[in-house]
């Protein structure tokens, strides 16, 4: 009996796949530079959909913002004429919204002499033109009495707010607020068929929007599959070879996993802030830098970037399957006769 | 995996032949490559015996099968009939881990065009297959050091193959071939790029190995220097072996056999 001295191979631990894969990306830089840019590019096309997205609909809202409070200021105006050097009295019985701040600087931008305030102070107003208000009656002297934030007052409330008004012209913000007759209401009443007509637009712009993601991710798949699949084709001969010394199949497996990894992520990391710069250039040409930047939250850049940076890696480990597979399944001769 | 030593010389009688192991065996070995509807016969039916220590070459025009033959004996692809025994285990029934074992450990291979890693230095590529076989560190990086010095490469360990000469690339090549101490060296032409002076050292270094270390020598050469050198000389030609002859018997004036 002779004993055959044939084992079997070691299995090495990941870090030497991982230092194959790093010393090849190094001696390699310009070749791995062309594969990263594979992925660069159909991961910042994917984040500048994504962004320009985020970026239209951020102007759209602060279009209609604006809208609306000139549409609120003109019916105050229509019922008290200009405001310009005259006082008002506001009440802020909560919180004010963006509509109701917005409101306030226009007040102050059409030259209002101040505020008579009760109530929490607003942020972002000069204390000059804000003065909280003596007493409980705050419409005293003033042009109209502005009532903002949600809650219903009572008539007691009504009747000492506007006690000496100038006119005793009464507004209220939100369509809540238990107004005493003949106020008006400055808060915009929506018709069913524009409401209709607004959630259509939604629902078109949702699917337009998932129309060009869905192609944005079918070019970053062919992108980066391609570039993987270039990257096995030129190294069939460094796999045979490294067959031909010992290496296991699940080896050459684990490099191209490595690498498509490591590309996935440094390419959509790169791809990502490529993405925003250029959709925030491209979208502040025609809406100014101030308005793109406001209605980009990091917020949503953060989750857009997680997001692109989730698709690159998968995308780029789903595309190294095949190249990884065909590259552990070679056989070393075929593998060192190819003259690719 | 074990084997039945009586049984395998009841079936083998040639291995005992010599006294010496019989460490790789090939039986009626066929090799049919097809590419679409045309068939090469790249191997017509081989059979034979290397013993351990021995230095064998394989002569043989381009064509002759000579690569082929390399590739089956080397374990680095399947007959597509006969059997190919190394270190008396039918290769066909290892599975690739073992296999991957045994192209680590057991055989050396210096292919004709080097296939160094190019990324690689002349270190790092002698070292892969220590790493491969789980040897890793200082400890290899002597041991790899060691070998290129033997190859008379020890000044410059830290080149890429692009910045060697051929001849330098081929002793890297060899290095790389040692690095596991392995049973059997597999050479490809290996003097065929070298001049003179590094082929004649190249041929020693070989015979050293065989005599020193029990190392056996497979090549693929025309080189004369290393035909007188072996043990014995095979004339592959058109898939079969045509003549087995020692190097006493050869006319190497006409290159021909008596």
């Amino acid at each position: 009996m002779a004993t055959s001295s044939i084992q079997r191979q070691v299995r090495l631990p990941a870090s030497v796949a991982f230092g194959v894969v790093m010393q090849g990306i190094r001696i390699r830089l310009g070749r791995a530079l062309v594969t990263l840019m594979g992925v660069v590019l159909g991961i910042a096309f994917l984040m500048s959909i994504l962004t320009g997205q985020t970026i239209r609909q951020g102007v759209a809202r602060e279009a209609e913002a604006r809208a609306e409070v000139k549409r609120m200021m003109s019916f105050l105006t229509a019922e008290i004429g200009p405001v310009e050097g005259r006082a008002l009295g506001v009440v802020a019985l909560g919180p004010l919204n963006d509509l109701e701040q917005r409101l306030l600087t226009e007040l102050r931008n059409c030259k209002a002499s101040r505020l008579q305030w009760s109530g929490p102070l607003p942020p972002g107003l000069p204390s000059g033109f804000v003065q909280p208000a003596a007493g409980r009656a705050v419409g005293q002297g003033a042009a109209a009495l502005l009532v903002m934030g949600a809650g219903a007052p009572d008539d007691a409330s009504w009747k000492e707010w506007l006690a000496g008004a100038e006119q005793p012209v009464a507004a209220v913000t939100r369509r809540t607020s238990r107004a005493p007759a003949g106020a008006i209401c400055l808060a915009r009443e929506w018709q069913p068929d524009e409401l209709r007509a607004r959630a259509e637009e939604a629902r078109r712009l949702k699917f337009r929007t998932g129309w060009i993601i869905v192609i944005s991710l079918l070019v970053s798949v062919i992108g980066i599959s391609n570039a993987m699949l270039m990257s096995v084709t030129e190294r069939f001969r460094e796999i045979g070879t490294m067959k031909c010394l010992g290496a296991l199949s699940q080896f050459i497996r684990q490099v191209f996993f490595i690498e498509a990894g490591l590309m996935g992520l440094i390419g959509s990391a790169a791809g990502c802030l490529f993405g925003v710069v250029f959709a925030a250039a491209a979208y502040s040409l025609s809406f100014g830098t101030s308005l793109v930047l406001a209605s980009l939250s990091p917020g949503t850049l953060l989750l857009h970037s997680a997001l692109c940076i989730g698709a690159g890696l998968v995308l780029s480990i789903v595309a190294a399957i095949y190249p990884a597979g065909v590259a552990s399944r070679m056989v070393p001769a075929t593998a060192l006769r190819s003259t690719v | 995996m074990t084997i039945d030593q009586d049984r395998f010389d009841a079936l083998f009688p040639a291995s005992c032949e010599t006294g010496r192991r019989c460490i790789i065996r090939a039986v009626d070995v066929r090799k049919i490559y097809r590419m679409g509807k045309l068939e090469t016969h790249a191997l017509r039916g081989v059979t034979v015996d290397i013993v351990e220590g021995e230095y064998l070459s394989i002569m043989g025009p381009s064509g002759s099968g000579k690569s082929t033959l390399f590739n089956m004996i080397g374990g680095l692809a399947k007959p597509s009939s006969g059997k190919v025994y190394i270190d008396q285990v039918d290769i066909a029934h290892l599975d690739h881990n073992e296999l991957a074992w045994l192209r680590c450990r057991k055989i050396g291979y210096v292919f004709q065009n080097y296939n160094l890693i190019q990324v690689m230095t002349c270190l790092e590529n002698v070292m892969l297959p220590m790493s491969f076989a789980g040897l890793d560190g200082e400890e290899a990086r002597d041991k790899a050091m060691y070998i290129l010095k033997l190859v008379g490469l020890g000044g410059r360990p830290l080149h890429k193959p692009a910045e060697l000469s051929g001849g330098q690339q081929q002793r890297c090549a060899l290095a790389r071939a040692l690095a596991n101490s392995p049973d059997i060296v597999l050479a490809d032409e290996p003097t065929a790029n070298l001049d003179v002076r590094t082929g004649g050292e190249m041929i020693e270094l070989f015979a050293r190995l065989r005599d020193e270390l029990g190392v056996t020598i497979i090549t693929a050469t025309h080189d004369l220097k290393m035909l007188r050198r072996s043990d014995r000389i095979l004339w592959i030609e058109d898939g079969r072996i045509v003549r087995s002859a020692k190097p006493g018997e050869v006319d190497f004036g006409s290159g021909e056999f008596h």
